[in-house]
């Protein structure tokens, strides 16, 4: 006997179709994740028919509305005083939920970076308000969702305009597509470098408004005692056009001045590291890529002495252009490199090094010129 | 001398995905076959509250949710030198997401009683997101300081230096507060000789290791069902798909001269688009 399926019930979750992006900014200079997030956060608005509207929080930063909006803000909150001139929990929670609580209907997604700091408070904030928040997505969109699943009946339904959240899980074997159309706003965090931004117009209209600042004396419960830059004298990993890596396969801490070298034939170059070399501590842990270091995405990565392991491969698997050069040819790095070379490290560097020092390249026509 | 008198350190074991063993063909973990282990980064928060007893004083209390095996941890917690374990297991947490996980450590913590610290790890290595401890410091409205990678107490204050993007911050906070630990914070420490010995004692009688295994059930704690599990879980994983390997494509030189290798990798790779000029 066959019975027909019951057609679910459209269920619509109230929202006002909005979708915010909480900025992020240091010392008046918008970080590009929030430039990202605003890429992404259009393509999501117009899916929804919706607006885009960014948060931004610090001190001094009268400036940053206009470009905001370039970049394809349609209305920038601005909390601009001295209390929020760095991040902090307590005062920037305080702020964000106050703004959000005044809203007659939740925005539809709330958008964070997935950074030191947009992964401290995205989840104050998803927990203030009951809501569903997935961790580092690598991709957003917008599509139905039916909820069959009878062991929570009140969920029965079709949700139409939901937030595909979607992310690597187990070390990146896995993509996982990850819903909450129940409650809004539904709420992602972003991997940097991964989303592309818009082209800014800076002709672009968009509203300004002020958010009133309101804070208690439990928000003053901490305070930055300082705040310290590392003035390294290169770029830093996550910048870089170009990372030079080195793994166990250097055999010592002093094959990084190798690698130094190497990175220094280079414009806008950097030095990483796989986690075992930090372990060990032959270089400090700001350079370790992978899934639990830094996330790269360079026009070039050098691998060298990397076996590839999935960990890694998470956090450079962007990279526009990878080479490897790695003694074993049956090491993972060569499943997934653009180039690879297999043999000693200490062979093939110092070649690559004297090669690059007699070559001259002539860009426009693309052609290798040696000197003499 | 500060007066610590009570540490949390909130402890998971998870899938050891370097064990080949449970990991299913799709990629999914099958976790009664899968080898488990306590997370990695809990290492580290172990190591904090286990340093913050022997600096400045006080008690150390881990707490795990999990199925009934993740004792393991809890025993593993005893010997590197935790005074007491709790664990939180029901079959109604089932598929509980970090909203409905922190939910249920929220009640654990507030049934067990007072505290002055909370450590967590930064994160897991099977939930991934990092945002079960600042969910519970949510719930319990405390101040938090993620991505610690040092920290010193005076007085009635925390003060600690977190890792942010391009350098640290140093953060004072009053006690109490929640603390997550990055894994540039010192490795934990080899078990004590003496840990290790009242855990051999205690697997010999079931009524000793009661007095320091503590099992909690949603109603011991007077936690709400509908809060917990799938039903208390504002997100579901809708789909999984396998992620393919890229494979297939590297272009690979070997067995040749090294010049002649390098100079055929120079002139057929876009590398030199980014030299120095
Ligand atoms: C929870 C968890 C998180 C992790 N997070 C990270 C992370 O964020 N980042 C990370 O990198 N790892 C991470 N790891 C570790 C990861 O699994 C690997 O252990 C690690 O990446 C291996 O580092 P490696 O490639 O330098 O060393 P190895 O695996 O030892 O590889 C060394 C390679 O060098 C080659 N080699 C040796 N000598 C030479 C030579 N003379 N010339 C050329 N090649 C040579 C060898 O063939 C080998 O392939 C994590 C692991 C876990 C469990
Ligand atoms: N089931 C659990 N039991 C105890 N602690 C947990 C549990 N899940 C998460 N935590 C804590 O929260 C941290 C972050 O976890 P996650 O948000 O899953 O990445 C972990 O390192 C633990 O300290």
């Amino acid at each position: 006997m066959s019975e027909l399926k019951p057609t679910l019930k459209e269920i619509i979750t109230p929202s006002n179709k909005e979708v915010i992006v909480i900025g992020e900014q240091i010392n008046g200079e918008i970080k590009p994740v929030t430039l990202e997030l605003l890429g992404i956060g259009k393509d999501l608005a117009n899916k929804l028919n919706g607006k885009l509207s960014c948060v931004i929080l610090g001190y001094n930063i009268h400036s940053l509305p206009s470009k905001l909006i370039a970049y394809g803000a349609d209305t920038v909150y601005l909390a601009d005083n001295k209390l929020l001139e760095n991040y902090q929990t307590l005062p920037y929670r305080r702020v964000i939920i106050d703004l959000l609580s005044g809203f007659p209907l939740p925005p539809h997604i709330l958008l964070l970076g997935s950074t030191t700091c947009g992964r401290d408070l995205a989840p104050r904030i998803a927990a203030y308000f009951e809501t569903g928040l997935t961790a580092d997505c690598t991709e957003l969109d917008i599509g139905p969702y039916e909820h069959t699943n009878k062991i929570d009946p009140e969920k029965l339904g079709l949700y139409p305009n939901c937030l595909y959240a979607i992310r690597p899980s187990f070390g990146e074997s896995l993509k996982a597509r990850i819903l909450g159309p129940w409650k809004n706003p539904q709420m992602a965090t972003v991997r940097p470098g991964i989303m592309l931004p818009l082209k800014p117009d800076f002709n672009r209209k968009g509203n300004i408004e002020n958010i009133m600042i309101n804070l208690k004396p439990e928000d003053y419960r901490s305070e930055i005692l300082e705040v310290i830059y590392e003035v390294s004298k290169g770029v830093s990993i996550t910048e870089a056009d170009v990372v030079i890596a080195g793994g166990f396969g250097l055999g010592k801490s002093e094959g990084f001045d190798l690698l130094r070298e190497l990175a220094n034939c280079f414009n806008h170059s950097a030095i990483g590291a796989s986690r075992k070399v930090v372990d060990v501590g032959w270089i400090p842990y700001k350079h370790q890529v992978g899934q639990t270091g830094k996330t790269v995405r360079p026009k070039l990565y050098i691998a060298c002495g990397i076996s590839g392991a999935i960990q890694h491969r998470v956090g450079m698997n962007k990279s526009n252009l990878i080479i490897a050069i790695n003694k074993d040819i049956d090491a993972p790095i060569f499943k997934f490199a653009h180039h690879g070379i297999v043999g000693d490290l200490y062979q093939i560097i110092p070649e690559f090094i004297t090669q690059l020092k007699l070559i001259k390249y002539n860009k426009e026509d693309k052609i290798l010129v040696k000197q003499d | 001398m500060a007066g610590i008198n009570n540490i949390f350190v909130l402890i998971k074991q998870v899938p050891d995905q370097s064990a080949k063993a449970g990991i299913n063909p799709d990629g999914t973990i099958d976790r009664a076959k899968a080898k488990r282990m306590l997370n990695p980064f809990d290492r580290y928060a172990l190591q904090a509250a286990l340093h913050t007893k022997k600096h400045y004083g006080g008690k150390v209390t881990a707490i795990t949710m999990g199925p009934p095996a993740a004792v393991e941890i809890l025993l593993e917690a005893l010997e590197h030198g935790v005074d007491i374990g709790y664990i939180l297991s029901d079959k109604r947490l089932a598929a509980s997401d970090t909203l409905a996980t922190a939910y249920a450590l929220y009640k654990v913590i507030k049934h067990i009683g007072d505290f002055d610290l909370i450590f967590c790890g930064l994160q897991t290595t099977d939930g991934d997101t990092a945002q079960v401890g600042p969910q519970i410091a949510e719930r319990l409205e405390l101040s938090q300081a993620t991505y610690c990678e040092d920290f010193r107490i005076e007085e009635s204050s925390i003060i600690t230096k977190r890792v942010i993007e391009g350098g640290s911050q140093w953060i004072k906070m009053t006690i109490p507060a929640l603390i997550t630990v990055a894994n540039s914070y010192h490795p934990l420490e080899y078990k004590s000789l003496r840990g290790a010995r009242m855990v051999q004692h205690l697997l010999r009688s079931e009524e000793e290791k009661s007095k320091y295994i503590k099992f909690l059930n949603l109603d011991d704690i007077g936690a709400d069902p509908i809060k917990c599990g799938l039903r208390g879980s504002p997100t579901i994983v809708a789909r999984t798909d396998k992620v393919s390997e890229i494979g297939g494509s590297c272009l690979i030189r070997k067995g040749e001269p090294v010049n002649k290798m390098v100079v055929d990798l120079l002139s057929n790779s876009n590398i030199l688009e980014h030299i120095k000029q």
